[in-house]
């Protein structure tokens, strides 16, 4: 059927967003709005044997294979009680600093973000560890669940980033040059946590009492740093310093970053088979349900195409003599928006075969704008009123907290990443220097 | 009719723990494909088109294990307000569009699967592989994932009794 672009857009980003309403899985409703599209624009049943076909076409990807290899390492690190040594390490630290259990998240997070690339896991963990020892020694709500909120998205951006592989990978760009984008740009939003940290206690310095904590000797500190704290170097080197330095490519690098963990783990003597079990089915469960949507991605894309959708909007769009920051923006606020009511993966098949050659077409550099779409992700999933990291953040904190209590201790989160968005457009160098050196 | 039920849960469970072994088989592929390559040696040719067909079994394989287990995810922004009955209306529409969807993928699958087979086509990668390796999971998996949502349709289970914590396995 011959539809004008706007028709042909509407119907099928309407089909996804109609099913997706009434609680059909993510995965499920591609599959049947490429069914339905195909019915639709080709007029009958005989592409239903194409998108079959098509759909083994991205999940049989080398380059994917970062995705399951992150999952697998984050999962590890968490049940060898990797996880736990390195919060140890960084509480001795910080010692006796007003707020340092704000600083020990961001800085926990942050690690945890180049080592386990999970937003989710890195939100539910630093909730579950952080919250209640936080209420404990009476710092306010805000305080408390604020910087897990913001260092928990860190994970999007920071590499290793599994979502990073996907989007590269949907979007058809160099996965090694998006990750290692991420690095610097993730280090500065860290430390924009931890300015904010600091003003909120200086403003209100209740909503941190101080309190004394025992202190290890000066030797007893660096003995803790060097065994609990450096050795989580190797894993970060493995991973990023074999992208950055071309020994590997992202799919090998993210094995030896899995491998790294592993000898991390046996040095410690904290693998078990329980933890091995355990990781491996962590990596299943997660691994398997993102590819089962993406599968129908290439399908979808090549559906917008077909029936003309992307090439018309690309031309509408084009067509208005505004700056393309204006287009930046309004392609911004359609990522919050989408991302108020859906999950990161189902934004990013919707959108990337629309946005990125928009993007390409208005000059803006590819792995630069990937970055600024991981950027906005990360703030949409601690958007209310359904951002899905306040729910996890909800579901560890203590009962009768409501998720706007949840949302409100979030929100100068989001404005730091707000202000680092702005960074990356004014010195988009923050994120495209590391990639230049590969 | 217990025996049977046994036998197709352990084949569920059966089939994701292949899925768990493939994937760290591939890691391994990796780490000794690569440190070949570091001290001089030739790797094998196979390991990039072996990891490329594992990824694919890998996601196939635990397709409906993650349907039992309720791990598909989905979005309940709106349905959450929906009142008890219509909520109960809504689910079984959704149970019906899924078997009929999965069930199309799965006959689908087959027919190109029994066209590769037939034909001995080959998939021309890093090796040459008999194309069926690649459709033979796809009929399998989605009748399994349909049979799945079957069970919810005929009300055995409800795949929306999960909070989005307990989901997300906080």
């Amino acid at each position: 059927m011959v539809m004008e672009w706007y028709w042909a857009l509407g119907t099928l980003i309407g089909m996804v967003m109609f099913f997706m309403a009434m609680g059909v899985p993510v995965a499920l409703t591609f599959i049947t709005t490429n069914i339905i599209g195909v019915v639709i624009f080709m007029g009958d049943i005989a592409g239903w044997l194409q998108i079959a076909d098509n759909s083994t076409s991205l999940i049989t990807r080398f380059t994917l294979g970062p995705v399951p290899m992150f999952i697998m390492m984050g999962a590890l690190f968490f049940h060898t009680g990797l996880a736990i040594r390195v919060f140890d390490g960084l509480d001795v630290v910080f010692g006796r600093l007003r707020g340092r259990l704000c600083y020990l998240t961001v800085a926990g997070g942050s690690l945890f973000s180049t080592l386990t690339g999970s937003s989710m896991a890195n939100t539910a963990m630093l909730g579950a560890l952080m919250v209640p020892e936080m209420k404990r020694r009476g710092y306010s709500q805000k305080m408390s669940m604020g910087p897990i909120l913001g260092t928990g998205g860190l994970a999007m951006i920071i590499p290793p980033s599994a979502l990073g592989v996907l989007l590269a990978s949907v979007a058809n760009i160099d996965v090694g040059r998006l990750l290692v984008a991420g690095f610097l740009p993730g280090f500065v939003l860290a430390a924009l946590y931890a300015t904010l940290i600091y003003l909120q206690i200086r403003f209100n310095p209740d909503s941190a009492p101080a309190y004394d904590v025992e202190m290890p000797s000066v030797g007893e500190r660096i003995k803790i740093v060097c065994t609990n704290i450096l050795p989580m170097g190797l894993v970060v080197f493995m991973v990023v310093g074999f992208i950055i330095f071309g020994w590997a490519t992202p799919t090998e690098a993210s094995a030896f970053g899995v491998l790294g963990v592993f000898i991390l783990a046996v040095s410690f003597r904290s693998l078990t088979f329980e933890a091995l079990k355990n990781a491996v089915e962590a990596t299943v469960k997660v691994g398997a349900m993102v590819f089962f949507i993406i599968m129908s991605s290439t399908v979808f894309s090549q559906l917008l195409s077909y029936s003309g959708a992307s090439a018309g909007l690309l031309e509408w769009v084009t067509g208005f003599e505004i700056s393309k920051y204006w287009i930046l923006f309004f392609m911004f606020f359609i990522l919050i928006s989408l991302g108020m009511f859906m999950d990161a993966t189902s934004m990013m098949l919707i959108t990337v075969p629309i946005f990125f050659p928009l993007a390409e077409q208005l000059g803006f550099d590819l792995v630069w704008f990937g970055l600024f779409v991981l950027m906005t992700f990360e703030m949409a999933g601690t958007t209310p009123p359904f951002g899905l990291l306040l729910y996890v953040m909800l579901g560890v904190a203590p009962k009768g907290t409501t998720l706007f209590q949840v949302a409100g201790a979030a929100f100068p989160y989001l404005v730091c990443d707000a202000i680092l968005i702005m960074f990356l457009i004014f010195y988009p160098g923050l994120a495209l220097w590391l990639p230049s050196l590969m | 009719m217990q025996s049977i039920i046994k036998a197709y849960n352990a084949l569920l469970q059966g089939m994701a723990v292949l899925s768990g072994v493939l994937i760290f088989a591939s890691f391994v592929m990796i780490v000794v494909d690569v440190s070949m390559r570091i001290v001089g040696l030739k790797p094998p040719l196979f390991t990039v088109a072996t990891v490329e067909y594992i990824l694919l079994w890998f996601t196939m394989l635990a397709a409906p294990w993650l349907a039992r287990i309720k791990g598909h995810v989905f979005i309940d922004a709106v349905t959450q307000f929906l009142p008890p009955a219509i909520k109960t209306v809504v689910a079984k529409i959704v149970y019906t569009i899924c078997v009929v969807s999965c069930s199309i993928y799965a006959v689908h699958s087959y027919l190109l699967f029994d066209y590769a087979w037939k034909r001995g086509l080959v998939d021309l990668r890093t090796v040459d592989m008999p194309q069926w390796i690649i459709y033979l999971p796809m009929p399998i998996c989605f009748a399994l994932v349909a049979v799945e949502f079957t069970r919810f349709l005929l009300g055995f289970d409800d795949m929306y009794d999960k909070t989005v914590a307990e989901r997300e396995g906080v």
